[in-house]
């Protein structure tokens, strides 16, 4: 910012380091992916492309790569109408009851994912919706839900009250107002939980583990089950993959949330 | 817009309780047809709950509201077809001005070519044709107080509901659009009811003003009438400035009444004093007050000393002090000698037998 102090040294190193510390793990994987060797290794003599070539050309890869987001996509649209549609009625009702439900619909984010794991295994196995696609649909968008009931409510935060009166004052019906006032105005609130759940389900590892096995592969799933058996570079391409395609989706968010504000 | 008469609303014993509170304490008040009736009172009056009241926002706890002697208390808002302004306009920030016009008659389901001819009419009503394309966070606050107007008349509402529509307005813009509302309520013909704690607003804009404290209607009138009769001290404290004497009746002549303050004797018209009445409690205006010339005389006249005076540019404000009395604004136009303006220098103050009220203490 202009004309305020510029921090002290200390501050400024402890800020990069901090920086650094956090993405220090991901670039690493940077070189490996890039690495001339058959192994999981920096680059010896040069750097080469051979294994992103590999992913891209392995029928397994590219299935899992479309069954990851095929998954991602249905359950982040599960995860953006029922967070949505909680987030409006806990904020339309606005009691004690209410703020309960909120704190309610956060808990997949608060149990650790393989306690909830176990415990939809457990439930999955009568219903036969193991090692279904849509078991797996169902897991990551209700515990996708939190990021779109955070993201709607804080929307809704900011949204004047005033403009539902105005609304209704002339004439609008509920759904009318919420249709034409009150969606288009938390919009970019929804985009935002829907990237994050979208996130949350494309590379999620515990729960699939344990509802998913041979028709359900996804790539998380596909990573970990490389890297028990062999230590193939081509894993270190598709977790670079996985990044860019997530960073992509951050982008996206950021690009769409300065949209508004201008 | 189609020229049908106003609607008359009756607002009947209205009673509305928050926990312990009540904000509106059964106020009861008919609206003409056609009338531009001001809610005026301080923050906390109740005012602004009996428009939302009206509005359909708030659930009245006892007391009903009559639309042309038809029972709406328990209507929705969006069943009322009431325009309203709101405080801050309310404009829906990702519409553009013809949208945020068009909105209630989408809402209505008008096609899309009625929608369009009605939007122009009601832009050019409010002079804003050239800026139906735009945003509304680009316009000046006047010009969207004016989308608001335009939006709350577009479907030709029963009644105008306004809430503070000019607060938000610098001092300037506020006189102009004050006369801008004040024609557009001569051009509709509509029920206009609007909501301020702005006492020159009221003055200016209203038919008719009801004066609001503490939730109760204290009186009601129109402004002229409310300004030279103020039932209440509130009333005429509220409505412009006042100096309030406490006076004993001392003895009655003819058509007048004369009052002791202290060793000073004042002449009062005998209207609305009551023969069995001991004290009165006189409300005298600063602009109702003279300097007196040299050799000049008055109904009543007072010795008094200057205290402090202040130029106005129209005029000047003094503080004058009566022995006996205690300290009296008066208002002096600014063809008056300013050299004799010196603090402490002695003057003499007049004024007529029927410029000092009498009003009640507030209950």
């Amino acid at each position: 910012m202009d004309g305020s102090y510029s921090p002290g040294r200390s501050a400024q190193l402890l800020a990069w380091s901090t920086a650094l510390y956090l993405v220090l793990p991901i670039l690493i994987i940077l070189p490996v992916s890039l690495t001339d060797q058959r192994f999981l290794s920096l680059p010896q003599e040069s750097l080469s492309l051979r294994h992103f070539a590999t992913v891209l050309g392995s029928p397994e890869w590219l299935h899992s790569i479309w069954q990851s987001f095929i998954i991602a996509v249905a359950s982040t649209i599960l995860s953006v109408v029922v967070g949505t549609l909680c987030a409006i009625g806990c904020w339309r009702i606005s009691s004690r009851a209410t703020e309960l439900i909120r704190a309610l619909m956060l808990l997949p984010l608060i149990i650790p994912s393989i306690v909830y794991a176990i415990g939809l295994y457990r439930y999955f196995g009568p219903l036969d919706l193991l090692d279904r696609f849509l078991g797996v649909v169902i897991a990551h968008g209700v515990t996708g839900v939190p990021y779109v009931v955070i993201t709607v409510s804080t929307a809704l935060a900011a949204f004047d009250p005033r403009l539902e009166q105005a609304a209704r004052g002339m004439g609008a019906s509920l759904s009318q107002t919420l249709r034409w006032v009150i969606l288009p105005r938390i919009a970019p609130g929804i985009f935002s939980g829907g990237i994050f759940a979208f996130i949350h389900s494309w590379d999620e590892l515990v729960m699939v583990l344990f509802i998913a096995s041979r028709d359900v592969f996804t790539l998380p799933r596909r990573i970990w089950d490389g890297i028990n058996e062999n230590v193939d570079p081509a894993i270190a391409a598709v977790a670079m993959i996985l990044i860019l395609f997530t960073l992509l989706l951050l982008l996206l968010d950021q690009f769409m949330r300065r949209r508004r504000e201008t | 817009m189609s020229e049908a008469a106003g609607h008359a609303l009756q607002i009947r014993g209205l009673t509305k309780r928050y926990g312990d509170f009540t904000a509106v304490d059964s106020v009861s008040l008919d609206i003409e047809r056609g009338e531009f009736l001001t809610l005026l009172g301080p923050s906390g009056s109740g005012k602004t709950t009996i428009l939302m009241a009206v509005a359909g926002f708030v659930l009245p706890n006892e007391g009903s509201i009559l639309l042309d002697g038809n029972d709406i208390t328990a209507l929705p808002p969006e069943r009322r077809n009431f325009g309203m302004v709101f405080q801050g306009y309310a404009l829906f920030p990702h519409m553009s001005v013809a949208e945020n016009v068009a909105f209630p008659l989408r809402v209505r389901g008008l096609s899309r070519a009625a929608r369009d001819e009605k939007v122009r009419a009601a832009l050019d009503l409010v002079q804003l044709s050239s800026f139906a394309e735009r945003l509304p966070r680009q316009l000046s606050g006047g010009q969207q107080q004016r989308v608001a107007l335009a939006r709350a008349l577009v479907f030709d509402p029963a009644l105008l509901l306004l809430d503070e529509p000019l607060s938000a307005l610098d001092k300037k813009l506020r006189a102009e659009l004050q006369e801008e509302l004040k024609s557009l309520h001569r051009r509709v013909g509509r029920t206009f009811i609007n909501v301020t704690h702005d006492q020159e607003e009221a003055l200016s804009l209203s038919d008719r003003i009801a004066i609001l404290n503490h939730g109760r209607l204290i009186q009601n009138g129109p402004a002229a009438f409310l300004y030279e009769n103020p039932r209440t001290r509130f009333v005429a404290d509220f409505l412009g400035k006042s100096n309030f004497i406490q006076a004993n009746v001392s003895r009655r002549e003819d058509h007048h009444v004369i009052l002791r303050v202290g060793d000073t004797e004042l002449r009062q018209h005998a209207m609305a004093i009551p023969g069995s009445t001991e004290t009165v409690l006189l409300s005298l205006r600063p602009e109702r007050i003279r300097l007196l010339k040299p050799g000049e005389g008055a109904e009543n006249e007072v010795e008094a000393h200057i205290r402090s005076w202040s130029y106005l540019g129209s005029g000047f404000s003094i503080v004058a002090g009566l022995p006996g009395i205690g300290d009296i604004r008066v208002n002096a136009p600014a063809n008056h000698a300013h050299e004799a303006l010196r603090d402490g220098a002695p003057i003499r103050l007049g004024w007529d037998a029927d410029a000092a009220k009498p009003v009640q203490e507030d209950a």
